[in-house]
């Protein structure tokens, strides 16, 4: 990717002191990215997600686009916010963009293992090579390129939730559930292999485990286990000492993964319990825990009023039935975290 | 409704890894007036069978990619992903990347369709070409869904 000098493209000054070239004619988000600032976006810059908002007081065209009238308020409109995905550069542009997003870079890694962790989900070990190693924050994410494969000449880019500890700054493990006719998941599931080099950028997300040193209830279900993952090692690894219960859903006993590092969790963070429950299981299989939907047991089992934090990760109906129960039970939306790309 | 569309938005790997098009290789204009003629003949609007579709979504949510039993003789699962996806026609707004399995336990049938699948079928009468993963045909989603003659 090359950068456009002065004088060979149109100027973006951002935050009024620092100023980068690209072309004209592609997108803002783009324009960024090739200058190696790497805005939040979950879609791969199609004004999908709405995550890639940026302050563009001077420069963009004055009309939005039918996607940033979908995601941006009347007031954001009036504020001059845009979707970066959506702003073409025919003019020089002044942006502001929080200092957060030039800590991004991108990364390239090999693949050092894929393997299956149950039918629909995989897990995908990423050996950093340039930067070689990543600082990232429990409960994060990564936008991941795909790369154009057989049959599909599109490259596109995916976020996915970090499901290794920040401690290992070498590697980044992510746990990958199945979407049919998914333009990423067929890659990963069909054509990624141990050896590939990827490339990705992050972290990205405010999603993460606070400083604070309340108790906390994580929900997850199927590859929502990721970020909690992370979290949990990091705990072990920083000795946090918080008390945590894990409610995890899952369809069988045989779609529980990570039951063995739950068990170790167990052991050594002083006050962790583990709960999975099944949606169903067959006569023939052995399981004495619990049965019935994640959000069930959940309801059952947190007391009304809890004083704690709580962290939710899975599919978005399972994260909206968890905050219908979490707000009956009262507490507060400033002590409920989940990821907004969801 | 809007059927103005840009055919790069229905091609594999675009929105979705395999499109909407599958092995048709008619304009997307005759797809939409063949099956539009298909839902005519049996008495029926797109609306009225995207509303019907929309219910079984509704509920089928309810059981977190469980499946639901509905009354009389339905169940329905809905696997959801993270993430979204566009209106190939470029309409904005955003769907959820959401797949209903839906079983008519009675006639032993069942169909697979996206929460796209229903806003396509609603605002564009579109139910994807023939040989798309996602295609419908009209007259026989009709009979499973339950809805018309």
């Amino acid at each position: 990717m090359e950068n456009i000098e002065e004088g060979k493209g149109r100027k973006i000054l951002i935050n009024g002191s620092r100023q980068v070239y690209a072309a004209p004619g592609i997108s803002l988000l783009q324009a960024l990215k090739e200058n190696d600032i790497f805005l939040s976006s979950a879609c791969g810059g199609h004004g999908i997600c709405g995550l890639c908002r940026v302050h563009v007081p001077e420069g963009a065209d004055s009309a939005f686009t039918p996607a940033e009238l979908a995601h941006l308020s009347p007031a954001e409109q009036q504020d001059n916010i845009r979707l970066a995905c959506q702003v073409k550069l025919s003019r020089d542009l002044r942006i502001s963009i929080p200092e957060k997003f030039f800590h991004i870079r991108e990364y390239r890694a090999v693949v050092s293992s894929v393997r299956s962790l149950t039918g629909s989900i995989r897990e995908v070990v990423l050996e950093l090579v340039k930067p070689e190693t990543i600082n990232f924050k429990s409960g994060q994410y990564i936008q991941l390129r795909i790369p154009p494969y057989p049959g599909k000449r599109r490259m596109v880019y995916r976020a996915y939730s970090i499901a290794s500890a920040p401690s290992d700054g070498r590697h980044v493990e992510l746990e990958i559930g199945y979407a049919r006719n998914g333009l990423a998941t067929t890659f990963i599931f069909e054509h990624l292999k141990t050896g590939q080099v990827m490339s990705f950028n992050g972290p990205h997300g405010d999603f993460r485990l606070s400083d604070g040193g309340r108790d906390m209830v994580m929900i997850a279900g199927g590859s929502g286990l990721a970020p909690m993952k992370s979290m949990l090692c990091d705990m072990r690894d920083r000795n946090i000492t918080r008390k945590v219960r894990l409610f995890f859903g899952a369809r069988s006993p045989a779609e529980i993964f990570h039951a063995d590092l739950m068990a170790s969790l167990e052991r050594t963070l002083p006050d962790f319990k583990f709960i999975p429950t099944v949606a169903a299981k067959n006569p023939e299989e052995k399981w004495k825990g619990e049965i019935g939907l994640v959000t069930g047991v959940l309801d059952r089992r947190l007391e009304d009023n809890f004083n704690g934090e709580a962290y939710l990760c899975g599919s978005p109906a399972m994260i909206e039935a968890c905050l219908e129960i979490l707000r009956r039970k009262k507490i507060p939306e400033e002590r409920i975290f989940y990821d907004k790309f969801a | 409704m809007t059927n103005s569309h840009d055919n790069d938005q229905m091609r594999p790997a675009v929105i979705t890894c395999d499109g909407f098009l599958g092995t048709d290789d008619r304009p997307v204009e005759e797809i939409i007036r063949a099956d539009d003629g298909t839902v005519k003949k049996i008495g029926l609007t797109h609306r009225a069978i995207a509303e019907r579709m929309e219910y079984f979504s509704r509920e089928a949510k309810k059981g977190l990619g469980e499946f639901v039993r509905l009354e009389p003789h339905f169940e329905a699962a809905c696997e959801m992903a993270r993430g979204f996806l566009s209106c190939p026609f470029g309409e904005p707004g955003k769907h959820r990347k959401a797949v209903v399995t839906l079983r008519n336990l009675r006639q032993k049938k069942e169909v697979i369709f996206s929460g796209l699948n229903v806003h396509l079928i609603a605002e564009h009468g579109f139910y994807e070409g023939k040989g798309s993963c996602f295609r419908l045909d009209p007259e026989e989603l009709a009979k499973v869904l339950e809805i018309g003659g």
